[in-house]
């Protein structure tokens, strides 16, 4: 097998993943397109340090690096460094995945937000919150993984995830007031 | 600061916001990009191992005159020399020091990843009084190589990585019009690190 068809195999499975990310980075499509077309360009030219290694996670490092350097050359007011609070509890955090209570009348509010009003609301958020909520959330990843490829603690992993929720849903309540 | 406690019903984003499919363009460009990289990549083999046939021969025959030590002397002087010129180059130049700026390893660290072809520790040495500056790229010995800068007191220490080519290697210290340099290998990373600090204290960089 070449190494091309290799990197087809191993990487390429992952180009959603990898255009969805950068999409939500750069929230702009031909900037995404360049962004991930560089990043694989690259993962191909450093194809040999994947190894035996997670080839998604592996690659969604690369695609992040590439949309953050272009996010600092084109961008460069969006990249806030973010306050980290102390490690959460990981017990509260569990509580955010159980199972959705249906009738809370606030989730049946949330659930007829239309998709634009979230999409509107989660591209405002911080790109350090929006980042984490777009790999869990979308993108379904494990806290491990998150950390491996945003390279922080799982600890703050979390703090991030529970900031985002809280800010995402703020956002979406105060668009919604807005609109009556 | 406190953060809110998140409620059951706070997993609605994967339902809500939208997941972006690669278009079908993409996937051909990318598929194009790779493959061209591909065949490059065959034409840089070539090259490169015309380039290492010439070096070779070069080394060959220099060290049939000097005897084959000589011959790898020569080679680590070479290497020494470029670490002492990337280091001045990085030292006078204003803004060349750090393209990451940072003295959080978690921001420097993830920074490599995609530009190097291995994973440079970059360690938190705050506690010997190494404090981080930040990273950058540098050329060694005709190769891309991890470049750490840390301040000690009012010195600028700078650390070029690279994956060992050989074993382990006990830190050696050397000098330089000046600079100080100790060079080492652990762990599978080959390691140099210069600066103007006195050779003992900058010896403790490698402990």
């Amino acid at each position: 097998m070449t190494r091309v068809t290799r990197f087809e195999d191993r990487v390429m499975p992952h180009l959603d993943a990898a255009y969805n990310l950068a999409r939500w980075l750069t929230r702009n499509d031909d900037d995404a397109q360049d962004v991930v077309q560089e990043a694989f360009v690259r993962a191909f030219r450093f194809f040999d340090s994947l190894r035996d290694a997670n080839a998604r996670a592996w690659v969604l490092a690369i695609v992040r690096n590439a949309a953050y350097s272009w996010m600092e050359k084109n961008r460069p007011a969006e990249i806030v460094p973010i306050e980290d609070a102390g490690l959460i509890d990981a017990d509260q955090e569990s509580i955010g995945h159980a199972a959705p209570a249906e009738s809370n009348p606030e989730v049946i509010l949330l659930q007829s937000a239309n998709r634009k009003l979230v999409n509107q609301s989660l591209e405002e958020l911080p790109v350090a919150l929006r980042e984490v909520l777009v790999m869990r959330e979308l993108e379904d990843l494990s806290y491990k993984e998150i950390a491996q490829i945003a390279d922080i603690p799982i600890g703050t992993v979390m703090s991030r995830l529970s900031r985002g929720r809280a800010m995402l849903r703020a956002a979406i309540e105060t668009r919604m007031r807005k609109a009556g | 600061m406190t953060l809110r406690t998140p409620t059951p019903e706070e997993p609605f984003i994967a339902r809500d916001a939208t997941y972006h499919k690669a278009p079908p363009q993409l996937r051909a460009r990318v598929q194009g990009a790779v493959a061209r990289e591909g065949r490059s990549r065959i034409v840089h083999l070539g090259q490169r191992t015309l380039a290492w046939g010439l070096a070779f021969a070069t080394v060959a025959a220099v060290s049939w005159n000097l005897g084959a030590m000589r011959g790898r002397d020569a080679a680590q002087d070479i290497v020494t020399h470029d670490v002492l010129a990337a280091h001045m180059r990085a030292v006078m130049a204003t803004g060349r020091l750090v393209d990451v700026p940072s003295t959080d390893r978690h921001d420097v660290k993830p920074w490599f990843a995609g530009r190097v072809d291995f994973s440079p520790p970059v360690p938190d040495l705050t506690a010997r009084g190494f404090i981080l500056v930040g990273g950058r790229l540098d050329v060694v010995d005709g190769r891309t190589v991890a470049a750490v800068a840390y301040r000690y007191r009012l010195h600028i220490v700078n650390v070029f990585e690279r994956p060992a080519r050989e074993g382990e290697q006990a830190p050696q210290l050397t000098s330089r019009q000046g600079y100080n340099i100790v060079h080492w290998s652990r762990d599978g990373i080959e390691r140099w690190a210069i600066s103007d600090l006195a050779a003992g204290e900058l010896a403790t960089i490698a402990e």
